[in-house]
Order: structure tokens, then sequence, then C-alpha cells
């Protein structure tokens, strides 16, 4: 895996390249090739160009961290103010925010360069970014072939060499799946870790920003500027890191193996996160055998508490506050409803008739209220298997890469394979997702390293000690930018 | 589900289905329910006791109340239909 950002934040440190002639070189890079990958749907390169300029003078004046001059993209669900931010959705089309998310403020802070907004599953809902009312983003990897989601775009420009990171959001695994899908390292942090202020809302108790970048140590860096305590986001915690104390020293590191994790998966993929365990074991890590009996119910508690809170969650698009309105509407309910039903696209529409369905009276018990108490459950569960170690090592998708428009074809099989990924939500947990090679077809195979609560930064410095080991780090040049 | 269970979820929900759609909708609910229904398997023990999370909210992280300076109405309402710091709608109460 190259470390990217360190690469090009030593190249502006030392007017190797001016913050601007980066910008450039990216912006001919998307120019180029996002038609192939229909990674971003908004670019913004006058304003890039102009945060560029800015960032150049910090760099001459000896200030500016390792983000300062660095471009970078965001998932198109994380408002910018003034700059349009559609979520994906036709509802959405042409809403500008007037304010910034608290975490492009503080990227903007840093003197980070926004290259433009990437594409989505429409409101997240989506194992494949195809739901976006812009076309599905193709998967640089192998370009008939899904980038899986809903963090799709964010992914793809990683991987083509279109950004040297990008954000995106996790609900309950889209972070992680798509960047194990296009061969880029994906961190979701522990739920409170980084503010949500300004991620436009799909389930509020799931719902994490992170980074998705090159490597281990680019993800810890731009986490670190992420991070932190926010008075607009009362679910946000002060955490401590230090992005540059990575060691990957893994020596006494119990890395825990639940058995329900590896139950089903194939053998193939089970067979790499052996030989990882193994890798860990030389060094002195010490691999521990755990049980979680109730993990399989965390997929269909997951979908049940996911649509409830969209149900609710969507209801402020009322065609009023936000967004497109219906042309022709006799009162406020056929307002709502006719902007609504034109405005959102099947997808989301299934989900909040599910969530509806969930809380409406006479259900809320057998589907809501289970849902709860399985969700609790796994926590305690979790709580117990990182009482006898540090981190887990789990597979990220039961498959590689689907092909384009299975998803459609395949809805229940394809609820089904965030089964790996959705745990860690419904816990809080910080999880990453790393390559660790490829598979028959070629395609990149990921494995995740689940963390306690605020454990952030054991994950990251234990997926760094893997970056550090050339065998499962081949890297793939496919165009963009030549580093 | 019956087109008439889906039709009254979609009047809660503010969507609309014609009846094909509705039809076709049937199927596909059918499916994911019975998916979802999977949650109420094989959970050892007594759940009732267990604190849902609307309960476990941490008031107590609960900023202090006092006045800030909010978002202006210009902005609020540029890019979608209003006037005089107003959202507009047309008449819609007889």
């Amino acid at each position: 895996m190259k470390a990217v950002i360190s690469k090009l934040s030593g190249m502006l440190k030392s007017g190797k390249i001016s913050s601007s002639e980066l910008a450039e070189k990216y912006i001919d890079a998307v120019k180029r090739d996002n038609a192939k990958y229909n990674a971003y749907v908004n670019e913004t390169f006058d304003e890039a160009r102009k945060s560029a300029k800015e960032a150049d003078a910090r760099l001459a004046r000896g200030e500016g961290g390792p983000l300062c001059g660095m471009p970078y993209a965001l998932k198109d669900n994380i408002c910018t103010d003034g700059i349009e931010t559609t979520c994906c959705s036709n509802i959405l089309r042409g809403f500008r925010p007037y304010y910034s998310a608290t975490v492009h403020e503080k990227l903007s802070a840093c003197g980070a360069v926004l290259l433009g907004k990437t594409n989505m599953d429409e409101f997240a809902m989506g194992s494949t970014s195809e739901t976006s009312c812009y076309g599905a983003p193709l998967n640089p990897r192998d370009s008939s072939r899904v980038t899986g989601g809903s963090s799709g775009g964010s992914a793809a420009a990683v991987a083509a060499n279109l950004a040297p990171f990008a954000l995106g959001s996790d609900t309950g695994g889209s972070i992680r799946q798509p960047a194990c899908f296009c061969g880029v390292v994906g961190f979701k942090p522990t739920y409170g870790a980084v503010s949500r202020y300004g991620l436009i809302a799909y389930a509020s108790s799931l719902d994490q920003i992170g980074p998705l970048a090159s490597s281990v140590s680019d993800a810890a860096i731009v986490y670190d500027a992420i991070k932190g305590k926010d008075p607009k986001d009362m679910s946000s915690e002060e955490v401590s890191l230090s992005a540059t104390s990575l060691s990957g020293d893994v020596k006494g590191l119990k890395i825990g193996m639940v058995k329900e994790y590896f139950d089903c998966l194939n053998p193939e993929m089970a067979a790499r996160i052996e030989e990882v365990a193994r890798l860990y074991e030389k060094a002195g890590a010490k691999i521990v055998s755990l049980g979680m009996p109730t993990l399989s119910r965390a997929l269909p508690a997951y979908y049940i508490i996911a649509c409830a809170e969209a149900s609710s969650n969507l209801g402020r698009y009322d065609g009023i506050r936000y967004g497109v309105r219906c042309k022709n509407y006799s009162d406020a309910d056929e307002l709502m409803t006719r902007t609504r039903s034109e405005g959102f696209g099947k997808e989301v529409q299934k989900r909040i008739m599910l969530g509806t369905y969930v809380l409406s009276a006479g259900y809320y018990d057998a589907y809501y209220k289970k849902a709860c108490a399985v969700r609790a459950r796994v926590r305690e569960e979790f709580d117990a298997v990182f009482g006898a170690c540090d981190v887990l090592f789990a597979p990220v998708s039961p498959t590689s890469a689907f092909e384009l428009g299975y998803a459609q074809r395949n809805v229940i099989e394809t609820y089904q394979s965030d089964l790996y990924t959705v745990p860690v939500n419904i816990a809080g947990l910080p999880s990453i997702s790393v390559p660790c090679g490829k598979d028959k077809k070629g395609l990149p195979i990921g494995m995740q390293i689940i963390g306690d609560r605020f454990a952030d930064e054991k994950v990251l410095s234990a997926a760094y000690f893997l970056e550090q080991n050339e065998a499962f780090c081949e890297d793939d040049e496919e165009g963009g930018v030549a580093l | 589900m019956t087109k008439e269970d889906i039709k009254s979820l979609a009047r809660l929900a503010r969507l609309q289905f014609d009846d094909d759609e509705a039809e076709r909708f049937i199927s596909e609910m059918d499916e994911i329910i019975a998916f979802a229904d999977a949650v109420n398997l094989e959970v050892e023990g007594d759940t009732s006791t267990v604190k849902l999370e609307g309960e476990a909210l941490p008031y107590e992280k609960l900023r202090a109340d006092e006045t800030q300076p909010s978002f202006p109405n210009e902005k609020i309402l540029s890019g979608v239909e209003g006037e005089d710091g107003y959202f507009t709608v047309k008449r819609i109460i007889k």
C-alpha cells in the first residue's frame, strides 16, 4: 500500500510541487478519467483552485500540517456550504446547503483542497452505489463490476488515483465494503469519534463518517484531522490519537477470531485471513478463538433499526424546505406525497415503507423493540469478546465485487451480504477494512480489523503492521495522477 | 400483505403507489419482512428488561441552553420557494 498523503505532503513542504500545481494535476486527471468511472458527481474545481492558492500561501510561510494543500473528495451526503449536495437523490437536486459539515470545516481549516462530491447510493441506502440518481460508479479494478456502496464514488476516486483521499459514511458497512471491493483502505471510526454534524442522516444511531485512502497511515492522518468533540453533535466525544505514533508493533497483541464470522465464509477468503493471522502470530501476536451466538441476528436487527430511523429522518423531505417540489398540488398532503413519490427512488421508498411498518402499531413490539433487544445483546457479546482480546479479524464481504445489475436481481442476497459489516455499527465499534490480496478472478479482497469502542488507535496500529508486509500489499496502477 | 396494507402504509409515509406498483410491492415487502422476521429467532433469555436505545440517551451531555445566532433567513430560503422570511406554499387551507 502506498502512503500517498505522506509522500505528497513531503513534496508540498519541500516545495517540489505547489498545492496549485498538485490541484491542477488532479483536476486534469478527473477531467480525463471521471467519465470512465463516474466517481465524482459534482466537481468543485474553481473552489479547489482558490483553496490551493490559500494553502500555497500558508506553505510558503512554513505553516500547515500534513493535509495543507492536499486535494480530497467528499461523499455527496456531506454538506458543503453553497455547494450542491444531493445524496445522489432527485429529491435534493439543486440543494445548496447553507452550512458545512464539521468534517468539511475541519479539513478546510487544515488547508485541504476539495475537488468535488462523490457518487453514492441514494441516501446511502445500498451496497453497490447503483441506486444513485446519477447512475452507478464503476470499479476501477474491473469496470464491469460495481464499486460497492454506499460510498462507492469515494472508493473509486481513491482507487483510480483521482483523489489522495476521500470521506465516506458508514451506516452498515458503507465505507468498509466499497473500500474492500475497490482494493483501498476504509476506516469506520467509533460511533461518536467523528462529528456527524452536516452529514445528511440515514440512521442516526448507526451513521459514522470516516476516511477512504490508499494506506492505513493515510487513513490515520485523515482520521486525526476530523476526529473529536463537536458541540454541534451531542454524540461526539473527545478522543486521543497521534497519527504519527502508529508503531505497527503487534507483539503481545491478542487477536480474536470469532467462529460465527467464519462459519459460512468461502474457503478462499477464510484461507487468506488465516494466512494474515499466521503472519501476525509470527510477529508475536496471540490468536484467540471466540464465539458470539447472537451475531447472525445483527443483520435483521440492523435492517429494522436502520429503516425505522430512516422513515423518521426522511420525513423532513416535504417539498417545502429543501430541494425539489412537485409541480401541481391542491393541498398539503398532495404536495408532500407527490414530491416524495416523484423525488425518492424505489430503494429509498422501500426502506421508508419497511421502517413505517416496523414502527406501526401492532408491529413495534415484534420488530423494532425486538431489534433493539438484539442490538443490546450483540453489544454485550462484543463486550465479552473484547474482555478476551484486543482486536478481531473478520471478513468484509462474502464475495468480491458483484457484476453490475446483480444486486437489483438479488435483493435479499445483497442485503445478506452486509452480514459481516453491520455488527460493528450495531455496537458502535471502530473497524478498518484493509486489502489482503486478490481472489481467483483477480478482484481485490479485504478483511476487517475490529476494535472495542474508542480503541481506534489500536485498530489503526494493528492494521499498520499489515501495511508493512509487502506480500499483502500489491499496488495497482490504474491511471489518474501518477505518483 | 395485501394491496390495502401497502396503501395504508404508503399513506402514513406520504408516498403513493398505483395499483400495479402496489401489486409488485407486495411480494418485495413480503420477502423483506420474512427476512426481518429472523430477528425473532433464537434470542435466548428474557429480553423484556433490555434497555431500549431511547432510554439510554445521554441527556446529561446536552449543551447549555443558551441563545446562539441562527442561520440568516435569506440563506435558508435561497433555492426554495419563500418570501418575507417565510416558506411559501399555495393556499392549502380552505
